[in-house]
């Protein structure tokens, strides 16, 4: 007879011999699944406190069991009947149960399900068995109570013993006073932590914490909602680029200096907070210091707003001071006592030292140290400091080989670039008998906190960004570390006990150390900075209140670059492509592609590339060597160069990602890709699109969503099943602190990433949790959609995207050294115009195929290849444009594209010299052209002339538009410049490039350069040329000699022996279109041709109708009447901001 | 989120024995969200921070039914026999508890005096 049931559904299970047996309680036998599952369905409903099905619920019944074998050992309780006690006089104590049963002790109870529900179920099941099950689950509760309560009053005793618990009051009251407060106080005194919830209690609720580091936002925000014990209420959260956990709940919010600083540059008031908290002040970085010198000038109109600035006990004269005095609440550190050994390695020979690789040795020495002295048992992890990544992996595996064969270490790589999930690993525990080595740069130093270290290595050293001003080169170089730095590092080791510091340098290295690390504003390239304080309108830079004030060099060579990039004008005002510029988050270069492509309606693939250019290469290290990775990467290298093989592997793995979507981690893995850099792409692509689109320069996506509701519905289903699984994922408690296993050192460096995920992905029931995030957060349609017309670009829209990263980069270009076609691939070197002798990197694709850079035209190469290449005729000379230069132990080309020579230096020039006839041609004053024919010259000129006017103008209509105010009923209307410009641009740019003529390519010599110029000249007769290049009047250029034709071309001001008088050189010409026979000087002929009355519209090598928009531009003028000064003007829109702008 | 935004604190609840303070966010024997435990004593409960799961409660404490004081449930300061109380209470009048109890409290540690707002010295 099958039992009632209350439910419908359960299914057939329940009949079951169970019930035949319910008279005979002794035979009773709670491991069966069937007995088990009764009760679950009375007691562990959905409603109640534990859940059929739950982890907790297999946790309950292990707690049974356990329960039952302690109580079948015990022999049947004596009941000890207390002897009958007079009545207590205190009523709570007079009805106490004088027969003590431990029932009595636990202070909850569980209600039975008869006394909720249908009387029937609590029937069927007999009563001592009941009775047995409700004790041990009140046993369980009262358990689970116990032991969270221990937790928390664990959490609240640390908390309370920290250094700065004692002073929070201080803290509140001086902020009472005073509008700015300086807590200072060493590593581990708590402020980070506790600060934030000091202004919580206190009632504050609009707070910002911010953090010089992505990942400090994340693990604060975590750490404080923890211990405020709204660990999942969303009071705490964080905002750091392109995630937030911000909500209209969060009262405190963790962030990063920048985006505070574009919040400041949305709001200049900050009305969204009451107080602000700047945190890690003394690490003086870059945006930290310029959002000192903001808060500054803000305080006096924000008299309400406080602001708090937490640093270390270093240099506080120098931030209270620069607030005026502002007081100082100074938190003594909590630091056991540290032993320092000094142990400078041995001197070495001058040559190895020199030599590129760090040693291992004396790291390998201390690991053995340790294991000498200290006894497994006694717990401490081991923290070391080197100096970048390089020397990371270096020492990671000489340390994982030592591990191996000990089993007594866990090794794991600690810095900014690996993925949180990694980062996360060092908080994990080593097992018994096994101590963590941490291998760190200096982002452990303050920024991360790990605990349980006992002991530091210090290299002494770290690698930091200096940059070359003049040589506007940034360079990753090694340092000496300061002194401050050196004690922060030692103290890293006394935060839970007493420790050892084991400094690889000597005593007398210490004594020579600086006492502080310089400031990042005196190291680095200055045009981010410059970029973002024009757009603050925070007036000039070089006046503005720095705490310290960066080098006068370092400001006028950002200043001068930006003016070279036209983010600036000549009076230093924002243009308004570098208003745009200013807010994208990205390398000038890689904004100024972005405009570009969205003009040529390539916006999809610029994205693509811009996104990809602005993430670290996600090639891994391993993937250099280990040839399978190698074969399957190779389909997907474009010999263009890297931005294409990097856009194809984004392409790639979206198509992956949208057939066989679970497989793309381990598509990426089998290539030696890093999947996180692709996530990282497809959010900033994701964040460029949507600035595009907000500045009209990309029409919405609106109208791309499926029309029909059903294919809506079936979105929306997939997308809540997707936010369950990422909620689950969150809730699955993925925050408790795992053992790590020995095993795991053996996966080595950063490609161990892929397994470790996986292994966690799997503990997940095969969630990718990173795949599911990527699913919310993009539109995976949209996204394939982008990269399958990827598939079919046309060789046009490829020489037009080149053309775009062209001009984004340039001035960066390198060209090859002539004999390179005559050196071994992996000695190939090219020359910039401020640096020799640079090399390519080696994950470049011309790195492993140079042979494509040479010119090799089938003309030419019959044999002779002893000649040098830039004796050679050849019309297909290339060069290298590289969007960054990076100095490790080499000056390295990052992301490579080869582009044609002559034209791009014709189209991007910002000095074109020429001498008389045109057939030599200086670009920028250091690379020499010479053309084989004065008449290609002469007509490639002409038609780069046009060109470049056209594309500037185009450019103007589409930044005009972008800059417009957009009206609300604006969205219909054509979001760009008007289409047939653009494709008649187009063309023609095509048509240029296209062109092939035979020319010769140097680098000049420095005595070359230095005498390059004619120099001004005294009887200097203006060639009567009116027409020749639009219709400006030549006029003698003030310094080179010859005439200034328009910004960037002078005509005939190269020294050579004909030149002087070759303005004057005539030769007879026939006009193809009108018959006119006449000398002519080339200049004359170019003329000619310009204005022939029968000649086909530009003429000149391919615009058939080039002139068609240059008539345009007046129509683009309008009448426009200035409110200000009342004037009424003819105005371009450009024309008419370059206006607004002079009154602001 | 908002349905998360989380049942706002109460107050702060303050051990009157070892100053241990946490917000409670419920007071009474039957917290929220919990439909089937009831508990014995008007307690001061906390949603439970160390899980996700939103019908888990911890409860803090309650008051002495001899003395009325405010004191955390902490093995150090309280204890419950049918009805909650004060370890010094307790102390006082031991013999009015069962021998199990009185064994128990003499293995307890006497109550830290002035609570943890002082630093533990390091050990
Ligand atoms: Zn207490
Ligand atoms: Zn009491």
């Amino acid at each position: 007879m099958p039992p009632p049931r209350t439910r419908e559904g359960r299914g057939h299970r329940d009949h079951h011999r169970t019930f035949r047996e319910e008279e005979e309680p002794e035979r009773w036998d709670w491991n069966l699944p069937e007995t088990r599952r009764l009760f679950e369905d009375a007691y562990f409903r959905d409603d109640d406190y534990i859940r059929q099905g739950s982890e907790e619920c297999q946790k309950f019944w292990s707690f049974f069991e356990r329960l039952q074998r302690f109580q079948n050992l015990k022999t049947d309780r004596k009941e000890e009947k207390d002897p009958e006690a007079p009545k207590h006089s205190i009523p709570a104590l007079a009805d106490l149960p004088r027969t003590y049963d431990p029932r009595y002790r636990i202070n909850l109870s569980v209600l039975s399900p008869d006394m909720r529900r249908s009387r029937e179920r609590g029937q069927r099941l007999p009563p001592k068995s009941v009775s047995e099950f409700r004790w041990a689950l009140l046993h369980y509760l009262d358990f689970g109570q116990k032991q969270a309560f221990g937790r928390l009053a664990k959490l609240q005793r640390e908390r309370a013993a920290l250094p700065i618990a004692q002073y929070g009051k201080r803290i509140l009251q001086t902020l009472e006073g005073h509008q700015v407060v300086v807590v200072a106080g060493d590593t581990g005194c708590g402020k980070s932590t506790q600060v934030p919830q000091y202004l919580l209690a206190a009632g504050f609720s609009h707070v910002a914490c911010t953090q010089p580091r992505r990942i400090a936002c994340i693990s604060l925000a975590k750490r404080v909602g923890f211990e405020s014990l709204s660990q999942y209420g969303s009071k705490v959260g964080y905002q750091i680029r392109f995630e937030s956990t911000r909500s209209s709940a969060t009262k405190i919010v963790f962030l990063t200096v920048g985006l505070l600083l574009r919040q400041i540059q949305r709001e200049p008031d900050l009305p969204q907070y009451q107080v602000l908290i700047v945190d890690e002040v003394h690490e003086r970085h870059l945006h930290n210091d310029f959002l000192l010198g903001v808060l500054r000038r803000l305080l006096p109109r924000r008299p309400d707003l406080k602001v708090v600035l937490m640093s270390a006990t270093i240099n506080i004269t120098l931030f209270s001071s620069y607030f005026g005095g502002a007081p100082v609440v100074q938190v003594p550190g909590r630091l056991f006592p540290i032993t320092v050994v000094y142990q400078p390695p041995p001197e070495v020979e001058p040559t190895t030292a020199k030599s590129e690789k760090l040693d291992p040795q004396p790291f390998l020495r201390v690991l053995e140290t340790i294991d000498h002295k200290y006894p497994p048992e006694e717990r401490g992890d081991l923290l070391v400091f080197l100096s970048g990544m390089a020397e990371i992996s270096t020492v990671l595996e000489a340390a994982q080989t030592y591990a191996t064969h000990t089993q007594r270490w866990v090794v794991l790589p600690l810095h900014s670039t690996l993925s949180v999930a990694d980062q996360d690993k060092v908080f994990d525990m080593a097992p018994p008998g096994v101590r963590k080595c941490i291998l760190s740069t200096n982002i452990a130093e303050t920024s991360v906190t790990i605990d349980g270290i006992r002991f530091v290595v210090d290299s002494g050293k770290v690698k930091e960004m200096s940059y070359d001003p003049q040589a506007k080169l940034q360079r990753l170089q090694e340092f000496w570390i300061s002194q401050a730095s050196a004690e922060q590092r030692k103290g890293r080791a006394g935060r839970t006990g007493p420790g050892v510091c084991f400094r690889l340098y000597a005593e007398s290295d210490y004594d020579a150390f600086a006492p502080y690390p310089i400031p990042e504003i005196r190291r680095v390239a200055l045009d981010a900075l410059v970029l973002q304080m024009k757009s603050m309108n925070v007036g000039d830079p070089r006046t503005f209140p720095f705490i310290e004030p960066p080098p006068t060099a370092s400001l006028e060579t950002a200043i001068l670059y930006l003016r070279d990039q036209g983010a600036l004008d000549s009076t230093e005002a924002l243009t308004p492509i570098g208003s745009l510029l200013a807010q994208l988050p990205v390398d000038v270069v890689i904004g100024k592609m972005l405009i570009l492509g969205s003009m040529f309606r390539l916006a999809e693939p610029v994205l693509t590339m811009a996104a990809a250019l602005s993430v670290q290469s996600p090639f891994t290290r391993s993937a250099q060597s280990n040839p399978e990775y190698a074969a399957a990467r190779r389909p997907l290298e474009s010999d263009q160069g890297d931005p294409f093989t990097l856009f194809n592997v984004f392409n790639t793995w979206v198509q992956v990602k949208s057939e066989r979507s679970r497989n793309s981690r381990k598509w990426c893995r089998r290539r030696g890709i890093e999947e996180h850099r692709l996530y990282e792409m497809a959010n900033l692509r994701r964040q460029f699109k949507d600035l595009l689109e907000d500045h009209g320069l990309l029409a919405g996506a609106q109208t791309r969503r499926p029309g029909d509701s059903y294919s809506r519905l079936r979105q929306r289903r997939e997308r809540q099943a997707l936010y369950q699984l990422k909620r689950q994922h969150e809730e699955g408690g993925g925050r408790r602190r795992k053992v790590l296993r020995l095993q795991e050192e053996q996966e080595g460096g950063s490609s161990e990433e892929d397994g470790a995920s996986a292994s966690r992905a799997a503990s997940d029931g095969g969630v990718d949790i990173q795949d599911v995030k990527f699913k919310l957060r993009h539109n995976l349609e949209q996204l394939q959609a982008a990269a399958s017309s990827a598939e079919d670009l046309t060789r046009d829209q490829m020489v037009l995207l080149k053309l775009v990263l062209g001009r984004g980069v340039y001035p960066q270009l390198a060209i090859p050294d002539p004999f390179n076609s005559g050196r071994k691939d992996s000695d190939q070197i090219f020359h910039t115009q401020t640096k020799q002798g640079t090399v390519l990197h080696p994950t470049s694709v011309f790195a492993s195929s140079p042979e494509v850079l040479h010119p090799q035209d089938p003309e030419s190469r019959a044999g002779d290849r002893s000649r040098e290449d830039k004796d050679k005729m050849s019309s297909k000379h290339q060069l290298l444009t590289f969007v960054s230069l990076l100095e490790t132990n080499k000056p390295y080309l990052v992301n490579c594209v080869r582009v044609p020579a002559l034209q791009s230096l014709l189209l991007f020039s910002r000095s074109l010299d020429t001498n008389g006839d045109c057939s030599r041609l200086v670009a920028d004053g250091w690379l020499e052209l010479q053309l084989a024919d004065t008449e290609n010259a002469v007509r490639l000129l002409a038609a780069a002339l046009r060109l470049r006017a056209h594309w500037e103008q185009a450019l103007d209509q589409q930044l005009a538009r972008c800059t417009r105010p957009r009206l609300e009923d604006d969205d219909e209307e054509a979001p760009t410049v008007d289409r047939k410009v653009v494709a008649a641009l187009s063309r023609d740019l095509l048509q240029f490039t296209a062109s092939k003529v035979p020319y010769s390519l140097r680098r000049l010599t420095g005595l070359e350069v230095q005498n390059l110029y004619v120099g001004p000249q005294t009887i200097t007769s203006a060639p009567s040329l009116p027409n020749l290049f639009g219709s400006s009047t030549l006029s003698p250029h003030p310094t080179k000699g010859g005439y200034t034709v328009t910004d960037f071309l002078t005509y005939n001001c190269l020294t050579s022996d004909t030149d002087l008088y070759s303005d004057c050189l005539r030769t007879f010409w026939t006009c193809p279109h009108c018959g006119l026979h006449m000398p002519f000087t080339p200049l004359e002929r170019i003329a000619h041709e310009n204005t022939c009355p029968d000649a086909p519209q530009g003429s000149p090598p391919g615009a058939e109708e080039a002139a068609e928009p240059l008539k345009k531009t007046s129509a683009l003028q309008r009448p426009y009447h200035c409110e200000t000064c009342g004037k009424a003007f003819l105005f371009t829109p450009t024309e008419v901001l370059k206006h607004q702008k002079q009154h602001v | 989120m908002a349905c998360e935004a989380e049942r706002r604190p109460l107050g702060v609840f303050e051990c009157q024995l070892c100053a241990l303070s946490a917000p409670y966010s419920y007071v009474g024997q039957k917290p929220p969200d919990t439909r089937s435990v009831v508990l014995l004593e008007e307690s001061y409960v906390l949603k439970d921070p160390f899980t996700a799961d939103r019908n888990k409660f911890l409860v803090l404490g309650s008051r002495c039914s001899v003395c009325s004081r405010l004191v955390c449930v902490g093995p150090e300061c309280s204890l419950f026999y049918s009805k909650r109380f004060c370890l010094p209470c307790v102390r006082e009048n031991i013999d009015a508890f069962p021998r199990e109890i009185q064994r128990d409290v003499e293995k307890r540690k006497m109550p830290a005096k002035m609570p943890c707002s002082k630093p533990r010295s390091p050990t």
